[in-house]
């Protein structure tokens, strides 16, 4: 937090662990352990017994433990710079000292700047809702996936914005990591990699959202259908555990290289749906009666839209990320605001005011 | 009727096959054994199965029995176990015990209980486990025949009372007859007791007499993988003892998650999978670290509210201040978007430990309706403690919100102290909150981390609480139960070796162990309290300082949760009232004061709940107390000891208080680090620490005993008393041996008093 930071001051003795006493071999505890046959080192409990296989560190000394003093979430770190501003402009000049290829380079950027540009509407102009209308395919408005249920339902703008950013974020986090991962392998093959494994894991994601609503799947997904049938199947081979559970483990141990493969032809459908989506979007962005939208904005909205909303059809409100401004209290400015504008009309109306001061006149 | 009638109908195909399976068995009198006509032969004792009625039961043999037997006798009119008839309700709760998962596989979980001693039963939530098993058991045990009781035990006092009822109430008998159950401090039992739900902690006491439980027909251990301390203990001895005792049958019942390791623990016992009734649960994650969880957290209620369809909404947070200021905010933000749009309207209600009883239940209100007919569906929102994860089953909750942290009571043997500190939760705790959302129908679970936090950051399975604790009871625990090697005691999680030098140590000083780490006369008296070594001994030894009365009141009042109440609109005003007990030499004191006024108001006639309330005091956990404190008076008179009192005009009457909790918290002593400073350092550990901000202790003492050293957001010492350093050499000599203490300054403040009194004594001599 730097110099803005709380002060946080703690006097520590001159041996907080108290080392002197575990250092210490003539205690009483020790001698009773070491006369039953404890060596110092070993695990107590039967030696060699078949569970000791689950055994951890826990086992052998005291949990250790950090005192939380924030309200930091899981995973966050302070400082972890991603408001740093200013830094943005060196992205890319640290990527190329990086060893990274100018088309990675030139997607981050892009990544970054989308994000920006969202985070800007949001903040500036609040977000309009729209409410799902169903999938144009061809020349007809298809349902979607569970096709009532969703109509009536409003999807907003702000989700769909959200979760748009969300993936957006993804692929820069896992691109992240690839910088990292790189640093340590120095090969440029690995990145190229890496840009499949962000891929897929953004496709594993889909498919764990369309697997949870996998029985209302559009007729146009057929092939689709199959394949998560297909997984649910080798999924529920696991058996004892709930479905996502062994969904979110499983796809960590089984993907395995036997899949590769499959995952190359996929990639490669999922090349031509993208293609389709394209399509699609050209065609909703002509029906829709919204303009006055900057139109490039329009799209881009347009696009994260379709992007989640064809995964899943139901709105999912994900917690906002970190990212997202703070829209929530946005409905209070908007009483506030009334609240102050009532109290500007009564100033002005002096019979009112009258009223208010008890004068009579 | 008419459902009973069905039954019987629908079951005479059956019953007609099993009769005949019953003569072959060489029972000649057939309609006598008509369960349905039986009330007819109500005076004919002959069959002599000792209740002096005619039972269907008679016709079982033990160990042998089929589910549909069962089910017959549960059909029968008369209920087998009683011989009187079966209310109409009975038959009501029997069809929807029909209907629970677990009864499907009645007959397979029998065949494998017939075919070995230990069995591993996994059933998920709603699988009807903790009801129905000991039923079954019950029924194939026939505790009647030969004596043997069946206990079950459960984690949680709580849960063994109202699983007691409800299993009494579905066998159609008095809680407390058949069926009973005994918990710390309360025992409702009686002598045709068949069936006993117990804490852990119970059986595991119970079996210090008994080492052999030889009570016992069955044992099934419930709830095996929240991994208490008392049940972890009660696993390794059982594995002792059932390969003593071949009759005695143990069944470990667990969720799901590391069934595996029980199995291979019990030697590899075979393993019962009954399904639950779970529905799927949708997980999200964030895509990024949140920074500010609460925050999060309290935006993701907000966004459910508004965009998801009906359904109950569970957040997890980490404790009560933490929920009070959700529950605000939740409530607050939701008003404004009724006011502003045209929200459905959302109750929020909060849930921890320390939440009175009444405003617990509160959690369980349906949600509310609609405002106006046909407007938005209103709902709930629980805000609660990790309690909610296991303890408590709340129907329609389809939205949990999760922000995997929870807090956690961690042991440091180095530093003995105990921390209560946030941490991450574990994996198989996230699955566990996850799964709450899918009791009713599918549901969603928001987790406000990143699925790589959760791949990465967190545990496996949370540490059992073995792992987790002070052990100096546990070690006591284990000496009186007969176990001599501790090293190679087979724990399925041992703990760490400095653990359990800790306790012994802690033993030793206290003189429950002897030198060679036998039990003294002092140990094996301590350990019949159901109280921590320190406050056994304290105790024990108070009637040498004549105030056994005295010292009694206090240890109950420190073995109940904290009785002082502060309401967060009344700080100021509760702080006030807790001043009016104060007593200026400490907290110790302070808490006997208010105890001493509590029971004046009792003797004089006043509505104790109310002066409760005006003094700002937990009636509930004052009334405990008087329950505690009459509990172990019983046991300090069956073991004689004197229960004495100085008298209060004695200007002794503090001091030898005082004294005598010297006599039990002599390891828990911190010194003054300087003269005006407020830091603290505790004796031979030398950690630095802070009088809790809740003591009564203005003027700062040189020298405090505390009763508990807890890390928090400082390191604390909580529930302070003043003493004089030269009772530390007096009653303690052994611990304060002042050639033992490193170099500082208390070493040297040390010498200076021994060089006092000596002299004080040589003046008192040459006189």
């Amino acid at each position: 937090m730097g110099l803005a930071g709380a002060k946080n001051k703690r006097k520590l003795g001159n041996d907080p662990n108290n080392t002197k006493w575990s250092r210490n071999t003539e205690t009483f505890g020790q001698k009773m352990l070491k006369s039953q046959g404890w060596e110092p080192g070993q695990y107590l409990g039967v030696q060699g017994a078949e569970h000791a296989q689950w055994h951890t560190e826990a086992n052998s000394t005291h949990i250790r433990v950090t005192l939380k003093d924030d309200q930091l979430g899981l995973g966050a770190k302070r400082n972890n710079g991603d408001e740093c501003t200013g830094l943005d402009a060196f992205q890319t000049l640290l990527g190329r000292l990086n060893g990274k290829s100018e088309d990675v380079l030139e997607a981050e950027k892009k990544v970054r700047e989308d994000h920006k540009l969202n985070v800007y509407v949001e903040r500036k102009l609040g977000t309009i809702r729209f409410v799902s209308g169903g999938f144009l395919v061809g020349d007809q408005v298809v349902d979607t996936i569970s096709g009532k249920k969703a109509a009536s339902e409003p999807s907003s703008a702000t989700e769909s914005a959200v979760t748009s950013e969300e993936e957006k974020e993804e692929t820069k986090s896992s691109s992240k990591r690839s910088k990292k991962r790189k640093a340590d392998e120095g090969s440029s093959d690995e990145d190229e990699d890496e840009k499949k494994k962000a891929k897929k894991e953004k496709k594993d994601k889909k498919e764990k959202k369309r697997k949870a609503e996998a029985d209302a799947e559009p007729s146009s997904k057929d092939k689709d259908k199959k394949k998560s049938k297909k997984r649910k199947a080798e999924d529920s081979d696991d058996g004892a555990s709930d479905a996502e559970q062994s969904a979110s483990r499983d796809r960590d141990v089984k993907e395995s290289k036997k899949e590769r493969k499959e995952r190359r032809e996929r990639e490669k459908r999922e090349k031509k749906e993208r293609k389709e989506k394209r399509r699609e979007e050209k065609a909703a962005s002509k029906a829709a009666t919204e303009t006055g939208d900057d139109t490039s904005r329009e799209k881009k909205r347009r696009k994260g839209e379709s992007d989640s909303a064809t995964t899943s059809g139901v709105s999912t409100p994900t917690a906002s990320g970190t990212s997202t401004p703070t829209i929530m209290s946005s409905s209070r400015y908007l009483s506030r605001q009334r609240f102050i504008a009532q109290k500007k009309l009564a100033f002005t109306d002096t019979a009112a005011l009258n009223q208010i001061f008890m004068i009579k006149s | 009727m008419a459902t009973k009638r069905s039954i019987v109908e629908g079951d005479s195909g059956s019953q007609d096959l099993k009769r005949v399976k019953m003569g072959k068995g060489g029972d000649a009198k057939d309609d006598k054994f008509n369960p349905y006509l039986a009330h007819h032969y109500e005076d004919d004792n002959s069959n002599g199965n000792g209740n002096g009625f005619s039972s269907p039961l008679d016709k079982l043999e033990r160990h042998k029995t089929t589910a549909a037997q069962a089910s017959k006798c549960e059909d029968s009119d008369l209920n087998p176990w009683t011989g009187q008839p079966h209310s109409q309700r009975y038959f009501g709760i029997l069809k929807t015990r029909r209907d629970l998962p677990v009864q499907k596989q009645r007959q397979e979980f029998l065949d494998m209980y017939h075919s070995t001693q230990i069995l591993v039963f996994v059933g998920e939530t709603g699988s009807g486990k903790t009801t129905q098993i000991p039923q079954y058991v019950l029924y194939d045990e026939l505790p009647h025949l030969n004596g043997k009781l069946i206990a079950c035990t459960q984690p949680r006092r709580v849960a063994a009372m109202s699983v007691a009822q409800r299993v009494a109430d579905e066998l159609d008998v008095k809680l407390g007859e058949e069926v009973g159950y005994s918990i710390r401090f309360e025992n409702k039992t009686g002598p045709k007791t068949m069936l006993k739900y117990m804490t852990d902690g119970q059986l595991l006491r119970e079996s210090m007499h008994d080492h052999d439980m030889s009570r016992y027909g069955c044992i099934i251990l419930d709830e095996a993988h929240e991994r208490t301390l008392a049940t972890d203990i009660l696993m390794a001895l059982l594995k002792q003892i059932a390969a003593r005792r071949k009759d005695l049958k143990i069944i470990v019942m667990s969720a799901t998650l590391d069934a595996q390791k029980f199995q291979t623990y019990f030697y590899n016992a075979p393993l019962l999978a009954v399904p639950g009734r779970t529905y799927p649960v949708e997980i999200f994650y964030t895509p990024e670290p949140e920074r500010d969880y609460v925050e999060a957290a309290v935006r993701t209620v907000l966004q459910i509210h508004a965009t998801e369809p009906e359904g109950d909404i569970l957040l997890f947070l980490t404790g009560e201040e933490e929920i009070e200021d959700a529950c605000r905010r939740i409530s607050l933000e939701v008003d404004d978007m009724i006011r502003e749009s045209d929200a459905g309207p959302m109750k929020v209600y909060p849930l921890y430990g320390t939440l009175p009883p009444a405003q617990q239940q509160r959690i369980f209100d349906k949600a509310p309706e609609a405002l106006r007919k046909g407007g938005r569906p209103g709902r709930k929102c629980i805000v609660s403690t990790n309690i909610a994860e296991t303890s408590l089953t709340i129907d329609g909750i389809v939205y949990v919100v999760d922000p995997g942290f929870s807090k956690q009571k961690i042991y440091n043997p180095r530093s003995r102290v105990e921390s209560l500190l946030v941490s991450p939760i574990s994996k198989a705790s996230a699955q566990q909150r996850a799964g709450r959302a899918g009791r009713t129908r599918p549901g969603k679970c928001f987790r406000l981390y990143t699925e790589k936090a959760f791949k990465k950051e967190l545990i496996e399975q949370t540490y059992p609480e073995i792992l987790r604790s002070n052990l100096a009871n546990t070690v006591l625990e284990l000496k009186k139960l007969g176990v001599e090697d501790l090293v190679h005691f087979d724990l399925m999680d041992p703990p760490a070796p400095e653990t359990m030098m800790r306790a012994l140590e802690e033993l030793n000083y206290l003189a429950c162990l002897d030198d060679d780490g036998e039990l003294t006369k002092m140990g094996s008296l301590a350990s019949e309290f159901p109280l921590d070594p320190a406050l056994a001994v304290m105790l024990i030894s108070s009637p040498e300082f004549y105030c056994s009365n005295e010292i009694l009141s206090i240890t109950s009042l420190l073995s109940v949760p904290q009785i002082w109440v502060r309401p967060n609109n009344a700080r100021k005003r509760a702080d006030e009232m807790k001043m009016q007990f104060a007593h200026s030499d400490g907290d110790h004191l302070t808490l006997l004061n208010a105890y001493h006024a509590f029971k004046g108001a009792e003797q004089n006639g006043q509505d104790v709940k109310q002066w409760c309330h005006e003094h700002f005091l937990s009636f509930r956990h004052l009334s405990s107390a008087d329950n505690v404190r009459a509990q172990l008076k019983r046991i300090m008179e069956t073991h004689d000891i004197e229960l004495m009192s100085t008298s209060f005009q004695d200007k002794d009457y503090y001091t030898n208080i005082r004294r005598a909790l010297v006599s039990g918290f002599f390891m828990q002593v911190a010194m003054r680090e300087s003269s005006n400073s407020k830091v603290y350092k505790t004796v031979k550990d030398d950690q630095l620490v802070m009088i809790h901000p809740s003591t009564v202790v203005q003027s700062p003492y040189d020298w405090v005993v505390y009763n508990e050293f807890v890390l928090t957001t400082k390191q604390y010492v909580r529930t302070v008393t003043n003493i004089r350093p030269e009772w530390l050499l007096e009653i303690a000599p052994i611990y304060y041996d002042v050639d033992t203490f490193e170099k500082g300054e208390i070493k040297s403040a040390l010498t200076r008093i021994t060089e006092k009194i000596r002299r004080r004594q040589a003046m008192k001599g040459g006189r």
